[in-house]
């Protein structure tokens, strides 16, 4: 067909054949303002965005590929919102919903421009891997290891894995340097870079370090710049949390924003927001300690007040104790005292009626028994004068007897009489004075 | 005893020193051993100032050369 120079066809110009190509695309609503899922490499910014959207499969082979791009205007406010949304920067390895529309440049081919981004979609897929990770963690058993360490009560010797020169290791230095409590703090840089492909092999490096000299040091710092530019994504990282989570000595992260959490928040011992809020929380333990000491200062202190006083109040309460004990010894006799005091007369008058009232009886018996006996007596007197009565000698007489006296004597039986003696006898009425002429038996 | 006092560690001199307190603490804390207690107190919030507030050349100079 070529053979011909006749039927040879003029052909059209490579820029026409674009040409038509561009209008072919431009034209095809199918190619134009689609919402497509893919990951972002090799990104650079230069005023614009360029960078390769690129799907893979299950295996992680790149199955498509196409360039892409943000024009300047665009790409400063879909960055700021997309920053906004996902507390992260656009960049590398991100998984991105992104609203495209095919453009085929005369020179420089296809390529596909950027017109929107959902950043939902990126922040759900970052959640994700983050709780993938995670997980992947807690099942191995290690993601609370690092946690669970026990602290130096005051943490002095630090590591600390930074750029150097970045801001925030400068502020974390000062802040540390010029504290108020003249703590004294102990420092080592183990520089790294913080942010891109190269963070965490450098990060890693850094602690692999620290690792071989992990007597020095009680605590990790892990900071960075404080810089605008986050690119938090690349610590979002299963190797780099393992290694934390694992460290035999505690971490402190200081690597998020505001509102940024990265997988190494979830496994460091203490989590900050910035390498000032690191060195604050180093200098607040340093400070705790020293207030400790005050106080034990003050307890040592008192404890010796206290002492001394209970010691002076034990001898005072003793000295107290001692007289009102004896006042209580000598009351209590005296109150003995009174009550025996009141008991006897009580008891004796107690006595006394008694033995009143028996005597009193013994009278009343006395006097019944001496009447008894009066009368008794009485009776007998009178009997006994009765008979005396009836006895007399005048009674006898009267009953016609005689009663015979010699010489003023009773004359009874005739042997007392003699011979001559006058005798008289006594008659009822008279006497007869006779002398006596014979005695005889 | 003294002489140990350089080495100790922080944690070791507070944990002598808190033990120290409790037994001042105790009511039954005899006043024969005030003295030597408040002594040894002493020393030991001396260390742990020390430990917290001065510099340790020696330290120092290993994690420069480090």
């Amino acid at each position: 067909m070529a053979n011909d120079p006749n039927s040879t066809p003029q052909g059209i110009s490579l820029s026409e054949f674009n040409q038509r190509i561009t209008n072919a695309i431009a034209t095809s609503r199918d190619t134009q303002g689609q919402w497509v899922r893919g990951e972002i490499i090799d990104m650079r910014v230069n005023r614009h965005c360029y960078f390769e959207l690129i799907e893979k499969d299950d295996a992680g082979n790149t199955v498509a590929r196409l360039g892409a791009a943000i024009w300047g205007n665009t790409f400063m406010a879909l960055a700021a919102q997309f920053a906004a949304v996902t507390g992260s920067q656009l960049g590398n390895g991100m998984k991105v919903l992104v609203k495209i529309s095919a453009n085929f440049h005369k020179a420089f081919g296809i390529k596909a421009i950027v017109e929107d981004i959902d950043p939902n979609f990126t922040l759900g897929d970052l959640a994700r891997q983050r709780r993938e990770i995670i997980e992947r963690l807690t099942r191995e058993g290690v993601i609370d290891m690092n946690r669970e360490l026990p602290w130096a009560l005051v943490p002095q010797r630090i590591a600390v894995i930074s750029a150097e020169g970045a801001a925030g290791y400068g502020d974390f230095m000062n802040q540390l340097e010029n504290n108020p409590y003249r703590l004294k703090f102990y420092t080592h840089l183990f520089a790294a870079t913080m942010q891109g492909q190269n963070t965490v092999p450098t990060v890693m490096a850094a602690l692999d370090r620290i690792n071989n000299n992990i007597e020095l040091f009680d605590c990790v710092v892990l900071i960075r710049g404080g810089g605008a530019s986050s690119d938090l994504n690349s610590f979002d990282n299963y190797d780099l949390a393992a290694t934390i989570a694992q460290f035999p000595i505690p971490v402190i992260v200081g690597i998020g924003h505001e509102r940024d959490v990265t997988v190494l928040d979830y496994v460091a011992a203490m989590r900050v927001k910035t390498p000032t809020a690191a060195a604050e929380f180093l200098i607040g333990r340093g400070s705790d300690a020293l207030v400790a000491l005050d106080q034990m200062q003050n307890a040592v202190v008192a404890s010796v007040r206290d002492s001394l006083a209970r010691a002076r109040e034990q001898l005072t309460y003793c000295t107290g104790v001692i007289s009102p004990a004896a006042r209580r010894v000598i009351d209590t006799a005296r109150t003995r005292l009174d009550g025996l005091a009141q008991a006897v007369p009580t008891a004796a008058s107690a006595h006394l009626t008694a033995a009143s009232t028996r005597l009193d009886h013994q009278v009343e018996l006395l006097r019944n028994g001496v009447a008894q006996l009066l009368r008794t007596q009485d009776q007998r007197l009178q009997m006994l004068t009765d008979k005396v009565a009836l006895l007399s000698p005048r009674n006898i007489l009267n009953r016609g007897y005689s009663l015979t006296m010699c010489n003023g004597h009773f004359i009874t039986d005739s042997t007392q009489l003699h011979e001559g003696d006058v005798i008289t006898n006594h008659f009822k009425n008279g006497s007869v004075r006779s002398t006596v002429e014979t005695i005889k038996d | 005893m003294e002489e140990n006092n350089e080495k100790m560690t922080y944690t070791q001199a507070v944990t002598e020193l808190e033990g120290i307190v409790k037994k001042m603490q105790d009511p039954e804390c005899s006043i024969d051993n005030l003295s030597d207690y408040t002594k040894r107190a002493k020393t030991l919030l001396e260390v742990c100032r020390t430990k917290l507030t001065a510099t340790d050349e020696e330290l120092k100079g290993i994690l420069d050369n480090l």
